[in-house]
């Protein structure tokens, strides 16, 4: 069954990759004198590194899938699909943290090192075939995330975040080994090939035992996606952090957790049964709470940086709706929302982000009249804020349109309607944003710095996509109904 | 065959290269961007016109010279598909015609010139997509993208209170597309996911007639249920009560030429639903809830009426009226008759017309006064003798208001009788009820004439200066189609006699 270990470092050359990046961005790092602010060539590396990861994870994408490291990691195309979405994320943020003077001068190559180490965990989550190599991920992702939650050392938040961020992980990380545990204890094994063939011929007692194990199991997942009810963390880290760090945690940790959600879904509970209604309807409660939950907090808020954290929430949510149907349909759909997500994320993130530096906070009220200064820049929002509502034609909109279609496939009508009651919510907060960017008048006119023409310009290449997939969207469709998880 | 083939995708994307166009022009050169609207929308009204003209009056269901198919998003079978019939030409001529007026409408607009029409210009492509889609999803692309456009001239250009405005129609709006985005991807699936699951006319015909679905154990019918999401979707729209609370607030708030296209054809994208998705793909639901659409109905009629008569704005005065004619248009739809359903339509097209002239002539007052109150809050006069001031303008009142009345003689009249035979047969007490929102319909219009043109000549009306020829010459063809359409309605009604006869009959075997 499983490749020998020489043979299967072939296929596992992307992660190897981030690796390597990782390591040679310590190495660079460590090169660099105390007073040298400009770290062009640190920069330059991650770069090289991240496209590289990217570049050899596309080349996987055509390849037929094979389990590798006596099956221990499974290298498909879903796999592989989550790979680029999450090394996209990584390099969309460590361009930000190159721009951003959220995180000082001195901070932003730890950052990068460890924005890369995140990505390696998030990879070994999206291939993972084994319990172990599950947590293994998990932690990888988890550790790193909490130094970079504190990343700003002598900011008081950025440490309570950092420090809130770590309790709830280790709680939740304990919780899932329990579970783990006692899926061990039932079935006797920890390789979920074989787990999945175990699960069939289960009595009703071991039933008994091993779906709230699951449940348990559930938690260091939905810890990381961020679903209601272990968001507690998200807000406060989110908003602790500096900004590149929110757009990061907002994209990789829940790319990675969604992807491992996919393949314990569709591997362990698609047949039907007592596991597959204990499952399903677990998930559709968390999605419908997610949402809800993560919208209606959104309403509320001052800064634009945590409503857009907090949308986050919501559309982690939505995406779980995709998951929850298991089936090849509902894959594809949380592939196509997560690309669409990535884009739309990282741009907004980019405004924000520039706004911040600017006058030192994003609340709403920063936006004023944007539109007269920077009227691109205003445009491109409104297009972001509109798709991540879901307005046709954008791709927003397109992507909720599929979750809508994998979810009626499956005669799910009431969460159905329950995402569209959620997409009207989240109209609200988002047409906020973009009425004070039209609507109102400029507060000052003064130049923001960050919107180099540069930085437009990488604006303006992240909403084309936005709209683009909007309109001819059947490639990236196709490209993510090939991303089909392996079962063995 | 060459030239007419291409007709309607001419009509659905010259203002698109319009906007394309004043997004070029240089921002300081603010007539050329007027000018250039003009002719660009001046030449879509032609391209109506010339569409009226090759149109055959003879075929029920879609011209075949004219449907275009081409392939959208083949995987899952979304055509990028136009047609017309019957049902769509009058709204399409409508269209072309009030976008025109308001260009020349919108000649005083001073902010953001550029900005303006580019969107004005935008939603007229989207209004066209959505009277010509004959596929669902591109009918729905076009619903709700025509929501961007209208948010910012409401928003941007609007009145004091546009804000608030603008986002109570977008999340109103939003709320109804999002239960028919639902209802659109379920019959995809219904229709079993195939070739043609995306075309609006291979659904029509009651298909979906026995289908049950089960939410929570309970079994629904399939045909109800989602007749229901899409009613809803399409009655926000008219707006039917209880889903009119955002319509006083938007086109109050909306500036003249927002408000005349919101009241003359947008208004009517939801009874055009109703006609061309809700009532044809479910018939045997919507004979069913036909008499509870009577009532709302007759709800929209008389509780427009009043609301209307304690009105003491005349803006909102005229949106009110707006609710109960649109009150009359859904009667004319519930009676499922072939009089009472081509009244329908004729009033659709009537309304547009007659509520059209209403809103510009508010419009150009406005621009002379600064207010729009009847009786100021403080209980003075808003406007008193106007009738000796502007007698130009008050002609074109009297014939725009007698229009709406439903004077004998002008336009309004034919199709509100027509309604009133059609309902007559099936709802009599809602008909007697509803003749009684006619009488209230001319007591608040004459109240508010009486109060405005009668009386002593107020202060402050002394210096109004009477319409000039840029606002006579765009409220000429309004008058000529009020009052020519009002003797003779063949025109409009020959064109859709067909379409309507074909829909009734489906309707009948239910």
């Amino acid at each position: 069954m499983g490749l020998n270990y020489l043979a299967s470092l072939s296929h596992y050359v992307p992660e190897l990759l981030a690796c390597l990046t990782m390591f040679g961005l310590i190495l660079i790092e460590a090169t660099y004198k105390e007073e040298k602010k400009d770290r062009g060539l640190l920069f330059l590396a991650a770069y090289i590194g991240l496209v590289s990861v990217t570049v050899f994870s596309i080349f996987n994408l055509g390849k037929p899938p094979i389990a590798i490291f006596t099956n221990s990691i499974i290298i498909d195309s879903f796999s592989s699909l989550s790979k680029i979405i999450m090394c996209l994320g990584t390099l969309g943020a460590v361009y930000l943290t190159s721009q951003s003077d959220d995180i000082e001068g001195n901070l932003k190559p730890e950052f990068t090192i460890m924005a890369s180490g995140v990505l390696v965990g998030g990879m070994l989550l999206a291939s993972a075939n084994n319990m172990l190599v599950l947590f293994i991920g998990i932690e990888t992702l988890s550790i790193l995330s909490y130094v970079l939650a504190s990343l700003k050392k002598n900011d008081e938040r950025s440490s309570e975040a950092g420090l809130k961020y770590a309790l709830y992980g280790g709680i939740t990380s304990g919780i899932m080994l329990f579970g783990m545990s006692h899926i061990f204890g039932v079935l006797g094994t920890i390789n979920f090939t074989e787990i999945a063939a175990a699960l069939k011929g289960l009595t009703d007692a071991q039933v008994f035992i091993v779906l709230p194990s699951f449940l348990l199991f559930l938690v260091g997942i939905g810890y990381k996606i961020a679903c209601v009810p272990f968001h507690m963390w998200a807000p406060d880290v989110y908003e602790g952090s500096p900004i590149p760090v929110t757009t990061f945690f907002s994209i990789v940790p829940k790319v990675a957790g969604l992807a491992a959600l996919v393949r314990i879904s569709t591997t362990f509970f698609a047949d039907p049964g007592v596991l597959n209604v204990g499952w399903v309807g677990t998930l559709s409660i968390i999605a419908a709470l997610t949402m809800t939950v993560g919208n209606i907090s959104a309403i509320g808020q001052q800064s634009v940086k945590r409503m857009l954290a907090y949308s986050s929430i919501s559309h982690a949510g939505v995406m779980i709706l995709g998951i929850l149907v298991i089936s090849d349909i509902g894959t594809r759909s949380v592939l196509f929302y997560s690309i669409t997500y990535l884009f739309m994320t990282l741009a907004a993130f980019y405004i924000v982000s520039f706004v911040n530096d600017k006058y030192g906070n994003d609340h709403f009220e920063r936006f004023n009249g944007l539109i007269y200064r920077y009227p691109t820049m205003a445009i491109m929002m409104s297009i972001l804020m509109f798709s991540l509502a879901g307005i046709p034609p954008l791709s927003g909109f397109v992507a909720k349109f599929h979750i809508f279609n994998a979810l009626i496939l499956e005669k799910y009508y009431t969460l159905a309607v329950i995402a569209g009651l959620n997409s009207v919510i989240s109209l609200y907060y988002y047409l906020k944003i973009v009425r004070l960017m039209t609507l109102k008048p400029s507060e000052s006119d003064e130049e923001i710095k960050g919107f180099s023409y540069v930085n437009q310009g990488v604006v303006v290449l992240l909403t084309v996509p936005v709209v683009a997939l909007g309109l001819f969207w059947e490639k990236i469709l196709m490209v993510a109904d090939g991303a089909k998880v392996f079962i063995q | 065959m060459q030239a007419t083939s291409n007709l309607l995708n001419y009509i659905l994307w010259t203002p698109f290269i319009g906007l394309i166009g004043v997004l070029l022009i240089p921002k300081a050169k603010e007539n050329m961007v007027r000018y250039w609207a003009l002719i660009n929308t001046a030449i879509t009204l032609i391209l109506t016109l010339v569409l009226y003209s090759k149109f055959d009056t003879s075929v029920a269901g879609m011209q075949e010279a004219f449907n275009i198919k081409m392939p959208w998003i083949s995987s899952f079978n979304i055509f990028y598909s136009l047609g017309i019939d019957g049902i769509s030409l009058p709204m399409i001529v409508l269209t072309g015609l009030l976008f025109f007026i308001c260009v020349l409408s919108s000649w005083t607009v001073t902010k953001q010139i550029k900005a303006y029409f580019a969107l004005y210009l935008f939603l007229q492509t989207s209004v066209f997509g959505v009277f010509l889609s004959l596929d669902f999803f591109l009918f729905y692309v076009f619903w709700e993208v025509m929501l961007i456009p209208m948010f910012f001239l409401i928003g941007i250009w609007g009145g004091e209170n546009r804000e608030y405005a603008a986002i109570k129609f977008f999340l109103y709006t939003f709320f109804g597309s999002i239960l028919m985005l639902v209802g659109m991807v379920a019959l995809y699936y219904k229709m079993g996911a195939g070739i043609d699951s995306f075309n609006i006319l291979a659904m029509h015909g009651g298909k979906f007639a026995g289908e049950t679905l089960e939410i929570f154990g309970m079994t629904f019918s399939f045909a109800k249920l989602f007749f229901v999401f899409l009613f809803i979707g399409f009655a926000i729209k008219v707006p039917v009560f209880p889903f009119h609370t955002w319509l006083p607030h938007a086109h109050v708030q909306a500036p003249t030429a927002v408000s005349v296209i919101l009241a003359g054809v947008l208004l009517k994208m939801g009874t055009y639903g109703f006609l061309r998705i809700a009532f044809p793909i479910f018939p045997g639901a919507s004979v069913h809830f036909s008499d509870a659409i009577a009532w709302l109905g007759l709800i929209n009629v008389i509780y427009g009426a009043f609301c209307a008569m304690a009105q003491t704005d005349v803006k909102k005065l005229v949106a009110y009226s707006s609710v109960s004619h649109m009150g009359f248009v859904m009667l004319g739809l519930a009676a499922m008759t072939t009089t009472g359903v081509n009244g329908a339509v004729l009033q659709m097209f009537n309304h547009g017309t007659s509520t059209a002239m209403m809103f510009l002539l508010i419009g150009i007052l406005y621009e002379r006064s600064h207010h729009r109150w009847i009786v100021r809050p403080d209980g003075s006069k808003g406007f008193g003798g106007l009738y000796t001031q502007l007698p130009r303008y008050s002609i074109v009142f009297i014939i725009a208001m007698f229009a709406s009345m439903g004077l004998p003689g002008l336009s309004g009249f034919i199709s509100e009788a027509l309604i009133f035979l059609g309902i007559y047969e099936r709802f009599t007490t809602i008909t007697v009820l509803a003749l009684l929102g006619l009488l209230l319909g001319a007591a608040y219009l004459l109240w508010m004439f009486k109060r405005m043109f009668f009386g002593d000549v107020i202060e402050e009306c002394k210096n109004y200066t009477d319409m000039n020829a840029r606002e006579i010459a765009y409220m000429i063809p309004l008058c000529v189609a009020v009052i020519v359409f009002g003797i003779y309605p063949a025109p409009v009604l020959n064109v859709m006699r067909a379409s309507v006869g074909n829909l009734v009959e489906m309707l009948s075997k239910f």
